[in-house]
């Protein structure tokens, strides 16, 4: 484990903070405007951080519950204690050295008080009016009758929650039972779940012998890398992993960790469950989706499409365009709304063509880890993001390069949107 | 945030592509599709782990690296996934801005060696 690319990777994850991107030295001239980021994560971030970049005029203030964020990807590895979370956790001075006005505090709501302005109202401090608001909360769970996240952790948000599950299952008996629910896609971070019953499956046989992993998935299969995780299943982790597709989650009982499931009950000495998700709260509050889950937007500048809503863009987890919701996309999305709010200060129509795209490392076991990486193109004839077929595809099989590739993309992926 | 002064001078001076001088707030062709790339090999293509860095290297490196990823027959290559991903004038869009990155005073990873993901 002591490799190159591991001491580049923690070398890197510390110095983060003082990784100021060197400016681009073009500004766009004469730009001013001003916007209001609601999210400090990977779709957030980046989306504050590239219009200080591209757009040297324009006032960006970040609004964050939290002084920092904490990464879910490579969270997992927190979990077999590969990794601690001070290593994923990124403030944001870096974006202040850009001219990112950041402020903590939690976005409440939305108001129109002109036809020109939107002002954001923070809890406890002066509201922030701007031209753009862009939101980026990240997920929200939907509820579970008997869950309680406290007793039963989701670990969904990387934090306290993963904290919470790593003791836990330091706390679990050899031969104990972890049992994971997985909820119906769309999800945030597809390929998550089965990733982290490979990291826990491993991580138990090396140190809780004889213990298993029960899989409860909503949906009809493997949602993501299905090669891979299938050959996971069955034969890197034969024996210890044990999953089942089409299980719905019905209720749960938080204090004997038992999930009650339309193939019966399932008691488990820890309980994981990755409950169903929908949009971040200031995103369902402020009617910005239409079907209680996801918002609804323009792929082209990631503005909502609801009446009366020109102005408002979502990004990240809480949009609705298909893409799939991850941190590397939420960093793609980010790029394309900020040239086109930049554009939009300019009077010009967004770029007509826009792309995203996808890559991300899975770690199969301590030392292995696969890959998945796909691009999206904008289709002008149905106005959707689509994936472009031939770039769609997983690692043949899980390798050591991989694990050491994933540190790599990972320290690119942070430094690109944090630092 | 800093000034650059080498860009400045640059600037002033008149060596910057026609490109990225373009009138008021248009953005310079390909900076929106060539910050898809940054993911991985980092702001402005300066990477900070060992992934190439994409500065320092020319507009026709770049070209012809993506051509070389995007038209082999290695499928366990997540490069040559990527590259199937644009059109060969995507392509060159991207090659030609981290090229005028390079040729305006981006700094940083001159000396990238081969492509080298797997």
């Amino acid at each position: 484990m002591n490799t190159i690319s591991r001491r580049h990777f923690l070398k890197l994850a510390g110095a983060a903070t003082a990784l100021a991107a060197t400016p681009t030295f073009l500004k766009a001239q004469n730009l001013s405007g001003r916007v209001v980021v609601v999210g400090g994560g990977f779709a957030g971030a980046t989306l504050a951080k590239y219009l200080r970049l591209w757009g040297g005029g324009v006032a960006v203030t970040l609004v964050d519950a939290n002084p920092a964020h904490i990464s879910c990807i490579l969270s997992n590895l927190v979990l077999s204690n590969s990794l601690n979370l001070s290593q994923i956790t990124f403030n944001y001075e870096s974006l202040k050295q850009l001219g990112v006005n950041f402020v903590q505090g939690r976005a409440t709501g939305i108001e129109k008080p002109n036809n020109t302005t939107w002002r954001v109202q923070i809890a406890g401090r002066t509201p922030l009016d701007c031209e753009h608001v862009v939101l980026a909360p990240g997920i929200d769970f939907q509820p579970i009758t008997g869950w309680v996240a406290s007793q039963v952790p989701h670990a969904w948000e990387a934090g306290a929650q993963t904290t919470l599950l790593k003791q836990q299952l330091q706390a679990m008996p050899a031969g104990g039972l972890f049992i994971m629910t997985i909820p119906p896609k769309p999800y945030r971070c597809p390929p998550g779940p089965y990733e982290r019953a490979c990291v826990v499956a491993d991580y138990l046989k090396r140190t809780k012998p004889g213990s298993k992993v029960i899989i409860l998935d909503a949906n009809p299969g493997i949602v993501a890398e299905a090669e891979t995780f299938t050959k996971a299943f069955t034969q890197t982790h034969a024996g210890v992993i044990e999953y089942h597709p089409n299980v719905a989650l019905l209720a749960v009982d938080s204090n004997q960790r038992i999930a009650k499931t339309n193939i019966g009950d399932f008691k488990a000495d820890v309980l994981n469950v990755i409950a169903p998700q929908k949009a971040g709260g200031i995103v369902t509050s402020a009617g910005l989706t239409t079907d209680g889950r996801w918002a609804p937007v323009n792929p082209l500048n990631y503005e909502s499409t609801i009446p009366g809503m020109s102005g408002i863009h979502i990004i990240g987890d809480s949009q609705g365009t298909g893409q799939p919701k991850s941190g590397h996309i939420a960093n793609a999305e980010a790029k394309v709304c900020a040239d086109a709010i930049l554009r939009a200060f300019a009077g010009e129509a967004p770029d007509p063509a826009p792309m995203t795209n996808s890559a991300c490392y899975s770690p199969i076991t301590a030392n292995t880890a696969s890959w998945l990486t796909a691009v999206y193109a904008y289709n002008p004839a149905t106005k959707t993001m689509d994936l472009v077929p031939a770039s769609f595809g997983e690692a043949a099989s899980p390798t050591k390069d991989n694990y050491e590739d994933m540190f790599d993309w990972a320290a690119n992926l942070f430094a690109d949107t944090f630092a | 945030m800093n000034a650059n002064p080498r860009a400045l001078a640059m600037l002033l001076s008149g060596l910057i592509p026609a490109i990225l001088l373009t009138a008021e707030a248009a953005p310079p062709p390909g900076r929106l599709l060539a910050s898809q790339c940054a993911q991985c090999h980092g702001t402005n293509g300066r990477s900070v782990g060992d992934i190439d860095s994409l500065s320092g290297e020319s507009a026709r490196e770049i070209y012809e690296e993506m051509l070389e990823m995007k038209y082999s027959t290695n499928t366990n290559d997540i490069m040559h996934r990527q590259a199937r991903g644009y059109s060969d004038a995507q392509i060159r869009l991207i090659a030609d801005y981290y090229g005028s990155l390079n040729s305006g005073g981006g700094s940083g990873g001159g000396d990238d060696g081969e492509h080298d993901d797997d």
